[in-house]
C-alpha cells in the first residue's frame, strides 16, 4: 500500500472553481479540506466542481463534508458537481445513500 | 487465534497507520482487494468514533487495536478506555441517507452504518468503562 500524501489543488477556470482531491480523505485531513472549501464554497457566480480522480479513499467523515457542502449549494442555489469518482469510492457514495444527490458533471457539459 | 496488537495515541493522525497494518495483515490472509478496502473503511470508522467521542478531556489516551485471525475470518476490535460511547442507541439508529429534500439531510450514524454494512460481524462490548467495537470478515471458501 502506498501512503500517499492528502492534497488539495484549486483550479479556476471561467466557469468553475475546482478542487483536485487526492490521497486519502480521512478524519485527520477534515481541516485541511474544509479551509479549502471555506473560500469558495458560498460563491455563486461560479459552479463548484470536486474531481476524485486520484480519491484514494473516503470515509464518514468525508462523505459528511460533502453532504454540507450539497446542503449549502442547494441553500444558495448554486451549481455543485462531482467528477471522475473512483469506483471504490462510488460504492461508498452508492451505499451511504450520498450518489442520488450528487450531480456528476463532465467538462463538456460544464 | 493468533493476534497482531497496535496501540496509537488517541488522535486522527494515527489512524491512517491502523489502516497500514491492516492492509499488511489482509494481504498476507490472502483477503480480496475488495475486502480488504471494506475492512479499512470500517476500522478507520471504529477509529473515528474513538477519537471523537472517547476521550473528552485527556490528550495522552490511546486506542488498543488488536488483529486476530484465524483460518477463515479476520477479527479486527479497536478499544478505547473513555465513557462508553452511546454505540448501543446508535447501532439502532444507523442508517444510510433517506430520500427526502437536500435540506433535510442529517449525517449522524453513517459511520455504524458503513462498519455494519461493510463488515460480516460487528459486536460492540461496552463493560468496565471501555468501548470495545470487535468487527469481524470471513474469507470466502474457495
Amino acid at each position: 500500500m502506498k501512503a500517499e500524501q492528502f492534497q488539495i489543488i484549486q483550479e479556476e477556470t471561467n466557469r468553475e472553481t475546482i478542487l483536485h482531491i487526492s490521497g486519502e480523505l480521512d478524519l485527520a485531513v477534515v481541516p485541511q479540506l474544509r479551509s479549502a472549501l471555506e473560500p469558495v464554497m458560498n460563491r455563486t457566480d461560479k459552479a463548484l466542481v470536486l474531481q476524485f480522480k486520484h480519491l484514494k479513499y473516503i470515509d464518514s467523515t468525508g462523505i459528511g463534508i460533502i453532504v454540507s457542502v450539497l446542503k449549502l449549494r442547494d441553500e444558495i442555489k448554486a451549481p455543485f458537481y462531482v467528477r471522475e469518482v473512483p469506483p471504490a469510492v462510488r460504492r461508498l457514495f452508492d451505499m451511504t445513500g450520498i450518489s442520488r444527490y450528487l450531480t456528476e458533471g463532465t467538462e463538456a457539459e460544464a | 487465534m493468533n493476534a497482531i496488537h497496535l496501540q496509537i495515541p488517541a488522535h486522527a493522525d494515527y489512524i491512517d497507520m491502523v489502516r497500514i497494518c491492516l492492509f499488511g495483515i489482509a494481504s498476507k490472509l490472502q483477503f480480496p482487494f475488495e475486502d480488504i478496502e471494506d475492512m479499512k473503511v470500517a476500522v478507520s470508522e471504529a477509529c473515528n468514533n474513538a477519537v471523537l467521542y472517547g476521550f473528552p478531556q485527556d490528550e495522552n489516551a490511546m486506542i488498543d487495536i488488536s488483529y486476530e485471525f484465524a483460518d477463515d475470518a479476520l477479527t479486527i476490535k479497536v478499544k478505547n478506555n473513555g465513557p462508553e460511547f452511546m454505540y448501543s442507541e446508535a447501532v439502532g439508529k444507523a442508517a444510510p441517507l433517506p430520500d427526502t429534500e437536500i435540506n433535510d439531510l442529517r449525517v449522524g450514524g453513517l459511520g455504524i452504518y458503513l462498519m455494519q454494512a461493510l463488515m460480516d460481524d460487528v459486536v460492540v462490548n461496552t463493560a468496565g468503562g471501555a468501548t470495545e467495537i470487535a468487527m469481524t470478515k470471513y474469507l470466502a471458501a474457495e
